[in-house]
């Protein structure tokens, strides 16, 4: 599987309340079940007017396909290729 | 590396159509100078026509390819049973900048500027595809775009097949506005010929005759046979669409049955809920029978989709479209008209009658009023319910649509079918709205007398029920009538107490309704300064956004200008009416005002613009009240030109004056019968008997002085009596003085040349009546002019002027419409740039209309035309 970036712009995503996230959540998890390829959606931060969420996939296609089901936008999916932090110092 | 911008990325390049263009090479010449010409700010419409699979789509693939540097929108009609009212432009998603993307109530106006601000910013290519399958609305918003086109860096593009567009259907008028505009071109596509049918099978050992006598030559079926040659030649586009199925699993395959029976797109937020995975889609990718949209999966073609379509076995189809109507209506936001379609085929009657219900009232927010009216259809088709209010209140829904599409007939039936529903529910003030409302379909549908009967049970019933809304609303309505009678009396008095209703109880536009309703019982009267006082009230219902009460206004207070003589107060008021009808979405009115500025056109001697909107008026079928004075002007005009004219016609239009009943129309019918009679030398006992008898009576009618007094002045060429006539108008009194000169120089000020004429033909100066004849002459009157001539020579006179050659008659009488507003800026002073950026047109278009005008007005240069503007009554 392979990490992806995907950065969805939504004007004043930073006014979404609680109940919205909870819709939002409800939306994608039923379009991670629906793909029928390996996916995990693992985590999503809310910024200004952008949501940017770590998926983990086969492919952008499929990161592509769950954004369509879910009726999200994605409007830059970009690869991870390396994940590193503090304790990267002492590895 | 970023792997797409949007969800609409990598799908579209494995799905890319491998159609190959051949043999349109001047098509796409044609399309790419327009393409170039509208980069420069001088845009353009293409309409491009043919059957199923010719190649419409592509050829607009190949043009969307060559758009550097220019913004390329798309969208299609879909065909749904009732497709979505403005379906393609909310697919486009333009942003309006305060609320995002338009929804599917944004009001057809607003819709109208949005577009056009947008497209006329950045240079463009719209494509409307498949209008044969368009919705009335966005037909509205092309015919917007297409008039406005050469001002603007546009390249506007519909394709459609046109065999499957009728006379009745709603995309006629606009194909009647390309047809007619400039720079409008049309792209027929035709069939192959064998030597594209071969470049397209070369490499394959497929035998082009073959295959060209098997396809006809269509390019879709061509490429379908190509994509798979070593299979035997299919027999038809529906085979060789399935022999790429051959290898699909029953799974798979229900999935293809699925995205057919969404004909509009399969919505991408439905595959979950209908358990479509990705590893389905990517096999279904090896059909190569799909594609994707920016949000949803569709056949590739329609061609392909039918193929589809026509594999659901009978009876299958309903369990489909349950599945899909599940599915759909857990998105939010749903589109209740493809709900509808679903709810429909799934034969879901309860969710049909409530989608369909939700469906109309969204078109009609939007202003389209013909797919409400059908959504309305479908609501009642599948109501299950007992209860007879629902049903009633449907059916008055459904009335009102059709009354704002100019289907009176239905509109009247179906609120009578409400009365005894009414009664059912035991609900007294529904009837009485029921009755108010049918007592303005009649009227309108020249009916007075039904009109009035409906009012009076109006009042009787909402008097009972004790609903002072209601009461008030049909004494208003009442004294409306009254006023169009002429019982000025009782119409104030039913205002008055209307008035009174409306202030005890706090309705403000019941309020204004009956200040109105008294204030043009004063105009037709003759006070004059009712007339501010009306335009006053207008501007406070149109503050207000009491928009069908300020359009009824200026309709009332056009027609009694023209009646009056108050030809110019009227030319700039209809300037302003017509525009506000059409922008407000109330088409009776612009119906009866455009009927009234064929009356003013005719009355100011400009022929052809009168025939112009008589023949719209009478075309519209909307409201047979309004085709009165149209009726008259399509036959006055030929007969004052000396040319052939349907007499047969006064005859439908005396039917209706008596159907109608009213004084002033009586009238105007009674003066045009006498004009033909004194034309045609035909004797007609309804001007030589009943006029004779009768015209004491109406022209005692506040208000009729001017129709008296017409009436009385043919009575008098005729040679008849002319009973004495209470009060005749200024000028008809001044002829009967034989104050000729006076009356003729009336006639010039009031801007009416044709009376002018008269005026001088009526002495009995044989100088008088030469000057007469050459003034009829000179506006194309020669009809009635060679009458004078024959009657001036039989007197022996020596001074009869020659009749003109057909070459020197050139006049403002020729000029149409469009004409004469390019016309009267010429004499203002305007420029070509200015004419073209005042009336949204290329500069292009505004030199070919001046040269018209100029060829017309028979002058050399545009000065003359400022220096002569009174001549030509441009001022």
């Amino acid at each position: 599987m392979q990490r992806f970036i995907i950065e969805r712009e939504i004007p004043n995503a930073k006014d979404l309340t609680q109940d919205q996230l909870v819709e939002i959540a409800r939306t994608s998890n039923a379009a991670v079940e629906s793909l029928g390829v390996p996916y995990v959606w693992a985590v999503s931060y809310v910024a200004g007017d952008r949501i940017y969420c770590i998926h983990d996939a086969v492919d952008g296609e499929a990161i592509l396909e769950h954004a369509r089901r879910g009726g999200f936008p994605a409007n830059k999916v970009t690869p991870v290729v390396a994940e590193f932090g503090p304790q990267t110092a002492t590895a | 590396m970023a792997i797409g911008s949007s969800p609409a990325g990598t799908w579209e390049g494995t799905y890319t159509r491998t159609v190959r263009l051949v043999e349109r090479s001047a098509e796409v010449g044609v399309l790419r100078a327009a393409l170039g010409d509208a980069r420069d700010g001088d845009g353009s419409a293409v309409a491009i026509t043919g059957e199923s699979g010719v190649g419409k789509s592509s050829l607009v693939d190949a043009l969307a390819a060559e758009t550097v540097g220019m913004r390329v929108l798309r969208a299609h009609c879909d065909p749904l049973d009732t497709p979505r009212p403005l379906g393609p432009f909310r697919d486009l998603r333009l942003p309006d900048g305060a609320d995002g993307p338009t929804r599917g109530d944004t009001p057809l106006s607003e819709l109208c500027d949005l577009v056009y601000e947008s497209v006329r910013r950045e240079p463009t290519l719209l494509v409307v595809e498949d209008l044969h399958w368009v919705d009335a609305a966005t037909v509205d918003v092309l015919r917007f775009l297409a008039r406005r086109v050469g001002s603007m860096p546009l390249l506007l593009v519909v394709t459609y097949r046109d065999d499957e567009i009728g006379p009745r259907h709603s995309a006629r008028p606009l194909l009647g506005d390309l047809a007619s505009l400039d720079g409008v071109v049309q792209l027929a596509l035709a069939p192959l010929s064998v030597d594209a049918v071969r470049e397209l099978v070369s490499g394959t050992h497929l035998e082009a005759e073959r295959v060209h006598a098997v396809t006809g030559g269509n390019p879709f079926f061509v490429a379908e046979v190509a994509k798979d040659p070593d299979r035997p030649l299919p027999g038809s586009v529906r085979d060789a669409v399935l022999a790429h199925t051959a290898d699909v699993t029953d799974h798979d395959f229900e999935v293809l049955q699925l995205v057919a029976a969404a004909p509009d797109r399969l919505d991408d937020r439905a595959l979950p809920h209908l358990g479509v995975d990705l590893p389905t889609l990517r096999r279904l990718q090896e059909t190569a029978l799909l594609t994707r949209t920016a949000d949803g999966l569709v056949f590739r073609h329609e061609l392909a989709r039918q193929a589809i379509e026509s594999t659901i076995p009978p009876g299958g189809g309903s369990e489909l479209h349950a599945r899909l109507l599940d599915a759909l209506q857990a998105i939010e936001p749903s589109d209740p008209a493809v709900l509808t379609h679903h709810a429909v085929a799934a034969r879901d009657h309860a969710r049909a009658t409530s989608y369909a219900r939700r469906a109309a009232e969204d078109a009609s927010a939007a202003g389209s009023h013909s797919e409400a009216a059908a959504f309305f259809e479908i609501a009642l088709e599948h109501l299950e319910s007992s209860d007879p209010e629902e049903r009633a209140r449907l059916l008055l829904d459904l009335a009102y649509q059709q009354y704002m599409t100019s289907r009176l007939s239905e509109a009247i039936s179906n609120v009578r079918a409400t009365f005894r529903l009414w009664e059912q529910a035991k609900d007294q003030a529904g009837l009485a709205d029921a009755h108010a409302a049918v007592a303005l379909f009649e009227y309108y549908n020249a009916h007075r007398a039904r009109a009035e009967h409906h009012s009076d049970s109006a009042a009787r019933i909402a008097l009972d029920a004790a609903t002072p809304h209601t009461y008030g609303a049909a004494r208003a309505t009442q004294g409306f009538l009254a006023y169009l009678r002429n019982d000025l009396e009782q119409a104030r008095e039913l205002a008055a107490e209307a008035r009174d209703l409306a202030e005890r109880n706090d309705l403000g536009l019941l309020g204004l309704r009956s200040e109105v309703v008294a204030t043009v019982s004063d105009l037709v009267s003759g006070d004059e300064a009712a007339r501010t006082r009306l335009l006053t009230q207008l501007e406070a219902a149109r503050d207000r956004g009491w928009d069908e009460l300020a359009s009824t206004v200026y309709s009332q207070v056009a027609s009694l200008d023209v009646e009056h003589g108050r030809l110019r107060d009227a030319e700039q008021l209809l300037q302003v009416s017509i525009p506000f009808a059409s922008q407000r979405d109330i088409p009776i009115c612009r119906h009866w005002q455009t009927g009234v500025r064929a009356r003013l056109q005719f009355q100011r001697g400009r022929w052809e613009a009168a025939l112009e909107d008589a023949a719209t008026v009478i075309g519209d079928e909307g409201m047979p009240l309004a085709t009165l004075w149209p009726r008259l002007v399509s036959v006055l005009v030929p007969l004052r030109r000396g040319e052939r004219a349907e007499l047969g016609i006064l005859d439908d239009a005396w039917s209706l004056a008596e159907q109608i009943d009213e004084p002033l129309r009586r009238l105007s019918v009674l003066g045009a019968l006498a004009e033909a009679a004194w034309m045609t030398g035909r004797s007609d006992p309804r001007v030589s008997e009943y006029a004779v008898a009768q015209l004491a009576v109406l022209g005692s009618c506040p208000g009729a002085e001017w129709g008296a007094g017409h009436v009385g002045a043919w009575l008098r060429r005729l040679g008849l009596p002319v009973p004495e006539v209470a009060r005749a108008a200024e000028p008809y009194r001044l002829v009967d003085e034989g104050r000729v000169a006076e009356a003729a120089r009336w006639w010039r000020r009031l801007g009416d040349p044709f009376a002018e004429a008269t005026a001088w033909t009526d002495s009995a100066v044989p100088e008088d009546r030469a000057r007469g004849i050459r003034l009829l002459d000179s506006i194309g009157a020669v009809g009635t002019a060679d009458r004078h001539r024959v009657a001036l020579r039989q007197e022996g006179s020596v001074v009869v002027p020659q009749r003109p050659r057909e070459s020197t008659r050139a006049n403002p009488a020729g000029l149409t419409n469009r004409q004469l507003e390019v016309a009267r800026l010429v004499a203002r002073g305007l420029s070509n740039s200015e004419i073209a950026a005042e009336l949204f047109i290329s500069p292009k278009t505004a030199d070919h209309h001046v040269s018209a005008v100029l060829t017309k007005l028979g002058v050399p240069h545009r000065r003359a035309v400022v220096v002569d503007s009174a001549r030509f009554g441009l001022t």
